[in-house]
């Protein structure tokens, strides 16, 4: 790839990368933030909302407003703007776009298989589908026993089929097999991600690939954290982190034989970036969880990308960050509706 | 002696009953002590039903931290199926001075031979199963893997919360017994009182 992007990138994406800049800066800012903290009742979030980008996006809903129908239209406007993203750019724009609506594909994949698990409609599930992962072969999920099944008959045409090599097996699926299924694909999803953004090159590169190394261990340390007093045994667990981060391959080792979050610590001391997020972790309830100090991370990183031009990465971060908001809003939301303002500053400003 | 103290002949039957001013203070002695022991109870409701609050409170607001982290879709009705069995069944049964205690007990420490009113629980049960069970049940499944197999731990505080919550709700139904109990008694004493002392004062 020849460098030097800023010859030719306008050529075909200038107009979605100065729309993605204007979107960005209609994010909502400090200001707005406290001004929603002082709200008292949901209906004040709806009106202060109304100042800002949103508009009026709750003015159909009827009363009462509850915090799932927030989250859902708002969720809808992303939808909307990535969509126009998406349908307006070109290639290799337009392959970097798919790859992101695949992550959001595999949870609604799985968010179909829970529910034939439980015998729920799939009228049901559909309607609570993430917007940006939805594809046609969608409700014709639940009719799968195993994950071969579930391959040949409905995904093989879908942008999931290429992640689907290491998953193939014959076990029925319950809710181990279900996790299991989700975490093995997402690898493989997230080091195909990563290796497009490196041969890709050039400045996406740059920024992309330490935003995916991110993300890949972040869901290392997530996973050990979680499979803490589960059945998940060592060997499973080390199958399901991604190899595409800085921990690859010593770190990944280490994290498997982890037994609590102290050893954990010790692993990600090794590594600079990670020893002060580690560090910033609070003890029981009172501090912030290793959680809030990723989402923090991440926000910084994806903030970082709009200081470059003629990247794709633009587009990624404004939907990550996008998400954060939504975040913010949900949390906040949520605190007042349950009257537990302890709490509520949780949020990160963006 | 004044006439009030005994019981005209018609009254009483056959015997006059000494029903004087003595009889008053033990009976008086009797309400005082169950008076202290009624205020000692509602004093431990109340308490209860503080603690109850804070804990559910806080279960909910482990579950929307929960949230925060897994994605708001992930935590939600739509991960528990519609028809659940319990995991907690709550017992009642009498105790010496013939009132009824209820507890809970979980499902894994019964025997099906266990005697007495099962009533199901409100809160965490299982899922259904797949195969048909056979008399005893097999463990039941933890409800926390509904959300999957990789909890954060806001939601395993949420489910401990909840559960203590559960323990709290069973003594406050026997704290709730006593005092119902305990009042009827009272307001049997101050009727007999009444009756004894018409004319003091």
């Amino acid at each position: 790839m020849l460098e030097g992007a800023e010859f030719y990138f306008n050529v075909d994406h200038g107009y979605l990368e100065g729309l993605v800049r204007g979107c960005k800066a209609s994010l909502l800012t400090q200001q707005d933030y406290i001004n929603l903290v002082q709200c008292e009742t949901l209906e004040d979030v709806k009106i202060h909302l109304q100042t800002t980008d949103y508009g009026n996006f709750l003015a159909n809903e009827t009363n009462p407003l509850t915090v799932s129908k927030i989250d859902m239209e708002m969720r809808k406007k992303l939808c909307r703007e990535f969509e126009y993203f998406r349908n307006h750019s070109l290639e290799p724009l337009s392959t970097f776009f798919t790859y992101m609506t695949c992550s959001y594909m595999i949870d609604n994949v799985i968010l179909l298989m829970n529910g034939a698990l439980q015998k729920k409609s799939v009228k049901e599930i559909l309607a609570k589908c993430h917007p940006l992962g939805r594809f046609t072969e969608m409700e014709a999920v639940n009719i799968a026993e195993t994950p071969s099944d579930l391959f040949n008959a409905v995904l093989v045409e879908t942008p999931l089929a290429p992640f689907f090599q290491d998953c193939m097996s014959e076990n029925t699926l319950d809710e181990l097999n279900i996790e299991l299924l989700r975490n093995k694909l997402y690898k493989s999803y997230l080091e195909a991600f990563y290796k497009f953004c490196k041969n890709h090159g050039d400045v996406t590169a740059e920024i992309m690939c330490p935003i995916l190394e991110f993300e890949a261990d972040r869901r290392a340390f997530i996973i050990t954290l979680n499979s803490f007093g589960t059945e998940l045994s060592k060997d499973d667990r080390e199958t399901l982190y991604p190899t595409c981060g800085k921990l690859y391959p010593e770190g990944l080792r280490l994290l498997a034989q982890a037994e609590d979050f102290d050893q954990m610590r010790r692993v990600a001391e090794h590594y600079g970036v990670y020893k002060p997020l580690f560090e910033a972790v609070g003890d029981g309830s009172g501090g912030k969880t290793l959680e809030d100090v990723f989402y923090e991370h991440e926000v910084q990183m994806n903030v970082l990308a709009f200081n470059r031009q003629f990247h794709y990465g633009v587009f990624y971060a404004y939907t990550k960050l996008k998400e954060q908001e939504m975040r913010n809003i949900v949390w906040i939301a949520e605190c007042i509706s349950q009257r537990h303002r302890t709490k509520i500053n949780s949020y990160i400003p963006i | 002696m004044v006439s009030d103290d005994w019981a005209t002949c018609e009254e009483s039957g056959s015997r006059p009953q000494y029903r004087g001013p003595m009889a008053a203070p033990g009976l008086r002695a009797q309400m005082d002590s169950l008076l202290l022991q009624l205020l000692r109870d509602l004093e431990e409701l109340e308490a209860k039903r503080a603690a109850l609050n804070a804990r559910v409170e806080e279960g909910w607001f482990s579950l929307s931290k929960a949230r925060y982290a897994m994605g708001a879709k992930s935590v939600g009705p739509l991960q528990y199926a519609s028809r659940m069995e319990p995991q907690v069944c709550v017992y009642t049964s009498e105790a010496q001075d013939g009132l009824q205690k209820v507890w809970v007990v979980r499902a894994s420490a019964q025997t099906p031979e266990e005697v007495g009113p099962c009533e199901a629980a409100l809160r965490r049960r299982k899922g259904l199963s797949r195969t048909p069970e056979p008399e005893s049940s097999p463990a039941p499944r933890d409800p926390l893997n509904w959300f999957g197999i990789l909890v954060p731990h806001s939601l395993r505080h949420a489910q401990a919360s909840f559960r203590e919550g559960l323990q709290l709700a069973a003594d406050m139904a026997s704290l709730q017994i006593r005092i119902d109990w305990g009042r009827s008694q009272l307001g049997g004493l101050q009727e007999k009182l009444k009756q004894l002392e018409p004319q003091s004062a």
